[in-house]
């Protein structure tokens, strides 16, 4: 792993988050590296979500607080322009695009992400580099985005463009949620491919099962919209052992988790 | 804009244009036409003179004020200035100008069509208002009396044209157009028609008509491009009639012109016969465009569907109406209908009527109709993976359309995309 002398990748300085007038993320403080895996764990609506879908910047949201990549503060940035710069979310629920092929997609989004039109030829090559890495059949292409597509399918395809798009940073909402054991797999495989020495990655999840195929440098346990405890790997372990309810009874602001 | 106020009570009579038929017998002697044209005409003239302007109450007019379509002085005699510009494929093709001879280029001389003006001596009366009568309506009534561009394509029996013809009808700038076309596939014939509305200017407008005659065995695929040019108001219908295992595909692109209503439609009149109907409209700035589609089955074991799209921005407007009629003596008969609108803009409208009037029982008929502004989430998705947010925008919009350019011919695919796709870029931008 390398050294990390210079401003962390990635970090938030007092995040909060409202949604229609309501705080969601009540203050949020992390610090990505680059080479760093991170697990922000937590019970269903803990704002886990909107902390993610906020920091790649949606319109609905209300955020204050600092967004930082390599230093740069994000907060007044669209959302396209943070994903130029090198931020990527995985959505929990990716979105339908009817009549818009996956080919067609990935290709404009490959461009925006290089600042340049990638030629056509270029493009199927590393779209088909990208297919076999994740065991995606080759008919994805030809499909309209998301659209009947099954929800392990969906998540194959968040992994790839992750893959395609060589993020700085990689934002992962519930990507193991509704995966059988054989895609779970390939999609740990994927992240890990994606894992590099200037990338890093915040695995937001509910289950503790995916940290078997990936090993994150950090968890964090999210609840009620604040990380209550930061540790190792160890302490995704003993989430899965006694839950998240002894937390909530540690954290006398934290509201009952679900 | 329309004046709110005089919505629903008739255009005042006195601004339409006056049509007696000795005027009309003369125009017709003047061109040379036949006598019997010039009888049919006089008797159009008539049905005109006892026709009100459509009563906006009924479905058909209810979001377009028809007193906004009618035309200056008829029988003007125009002839055009700048239709000679009018860039001519190298596949068959015909120009139509009001008091000149229909343009045909080389390809369309010798492709086995028979292609003749109305204007030119011949009896041109069989077939003539079979589709479109005078009574069909009151701008009908006026084409049917005061056609001044008018074109007979008939396909022999056997006939399998290759390429599209393609009938340019130039608007005139600061001139009313009165084109009409008439469409007649033989016995086991197949061809496509491309009609092109082209030109024009904030002083024109056209009133045209086109029939369609789909004999048994038939098929006719017709493709109607409005393109004109800004502040062109304009009235078009478009009616086939289907024999015996005919089949018809209706194509639309509606994108041109201020105020613009386009009726068209099929009756599916003999057993096996299968109509579709498709659309995409995309109005934009302060554009008015008002589709009506009618499936009218008389006669049983038919098919139809009509797949129609809107896609609307800035203070423009769509309206769609569609009517699905199935008559008491056509059993086993299938229809649908999809109408589906996209709102990119707080203040751009899309009203919409499907309609269905079923007279017997034993039919399968569906329809639906949605409006509604671009899912958001579909916008934060492709901001996500870096799209700026025009083209987000251009991307959903392309989306919407595809399955409806997927029903359009094949072979006219890229030329319609290409149409649509200098449209599309202006999405988002800066409006």
């Amino acid at each position: 792993m390398t050294a990390n002398t210079n401003p962390a990748l990635f970090t938030c300085r007092d995040v909060r988050v409202s949604v229609a007038g309501k705080e969601i993320v009540k203050g949020v403080d992390l610090e990505i590296n680059a080479g760093e895996k991170h697990a922000l764990m937590g019970p269903n609506g803990s704002g886990k979500s909107t902390l993610a879908a906020a920091l790649m910047g949606h319109p609905a949201y209300e955020v204050s607080g600092e967004i930082r990549l390599r230093g740069e503060e994000l907060s007044a940035l669209e959302p396209d322009e943070r994903a130029r710069k090198g931020v990527f979310l995985g959505f929990q629920y990716p979105v339908a695009v009817p009549g818009v092929t996956v080919a067609s997609f990935l290709r404009a989004a490959l461009s925006a992400r290089q600042g340049r039109e990638v030629p056509v030829r270029e493009f199927r090559l590393k779209m088909q580099e990208s297919f076999d890495a994740l065991d995606v059949p080759k008919d994805f292409a030809g499909r309209y985005l998301n659209d009947g597509f099954s929800g392990g399918e969906k998540k194959r395809l968040e992994i790839m463009q992750m893959l395609m798009l060589e993020p700085a940073v990689a934002l992962l909402d519930e990507t193991d949620s509704g995966l059988d054991i054989d895609a779970l797999k390939v999609v740990s495989a994927g992240v890990n491919k994606a894992s590099g020495p200037d990338t890093g990655i915040l695995l937001v999840t509910h289950y503790q099962r995916i940290l078997d195929h990936v090993q994150p440098d950090a968890v964090h346990v999210f609840m009620d919209g604040r990380i209550v405890r930061s540790g190792g790997p160890e302490l995704a372990r003993e989430l899965e052992e006694r839950g998240y309810d002894w937390l909530a009874d540690a954290t006398s602001t934290a509201a009952t988790g679900g | 804009m329309a004046d709110r106020a005089t919505v629903d009570t008739p255009s005042a009579t006195s601004t339409r244009p006056q049509l007696d038929a000795a005027a009309v017998t003369e125009f017709s002697r003047d061109r040379g036409e036949s006598a019997s044209l010039a009888t049919w005409r006089a008797r159009a003239a008539t049905v005109l003179a006892r026709t009100e302007l459509p009563d906006r109450v009924r479905h058909l007019w209810r979001y377009t004020d028809p007193g906004k379509l009618l035309p200056g002085k008829l029988l003007a005699a125009t002839t055009d200035s700048g239709a000679a510009d009018v860039a001519i494929p190298d596949t068959p093709a015909v120009v139509l100008v009001p008091g000149q001879p229909p343009r045909l280029n080389a390809a369309a001389e010798s492709c086995g069509l028979v292609i003749e003006t109305m204007h030119g001596g011949g009896d041109v009366t069989e077939g003539l208002g079979r589709a479109v009568p005078g009574e069909h309506g009151y701008f009908e009534a006026m084409n049917a009396a005061a056609f001044d561009a008018g074109l007979v394509v008939r396909a022999p029996r056997n006939l399998d044209l290759a390429e599209p013809l393609r009938v340019v009808i130039p608007a005139i700038d600061g001139a009313d157009v009165l084109p009409r076309l008439l469409v007649i596939a033989e016995t086991s014939a197949r061809l496509t028609v491309v009609e092109d509305h082209v030109g024009g200017d904030s002083g024109s407008v056209v009133i045209g008509v086109t029939e369609i005659l789909v004999g048994a065995n038939a098929e006719v695929r017709h493709v109607l491009v409005q393109r004109w040019e800004n502040g062109v108001r304009g009235h078009l219908t478009q009616r086939a009639v289907l024999e015996r295992d005919a089949r018809f595909l209706g194509a639309t692109t509606g994108l041109g012109g201020a105020m613009v209503k386009v009726d068209l439609g099929a009756v599916l009149a003999g057993p096996g016969a299968r109509s579709e109907l498709v659309g995409v409209t995309l109005p934009e700035h302060r554009q008015h465009l008002d589709h009506h589609t009618v499936h009218q089955h008389t006669s049983g074991r038919t098919w139809s569907n009509i797949d129609f799209k809107a896609a609307v921005t800035d203070r423009a407007r769509s309206a769609y109406t569609g009517l699905i009629r199935i008559e008491k003596d056509a059993p086993g008969s299938e229809a649908f209908q999809e109408n589906r609108n996209l709102l990119l803009s707080e203040r751009a409208r899309a009203d919409t009527i499907p309609e269905l009037e079923i007279l017997t029982d034993d039919v399968s008929c569906s329809h639906g109709a949605t409006a509604a502004p671009v899912d958001p989430e579909q916008l934060f998705y492709l901001a996500s993976r870096g799209l700026p947010a025009a083209e987000a925008l251009q991307l959903v919009v392309r989306g919407f359309v595809e399955s409806t350019l997927c029903l359009m011919p094949a072979d006219l695919r890229e030329e319609i995309e290409t149409l649509l796709e200098s449209r599309l870029r202006r999405i988002g931008g800066a409006a």
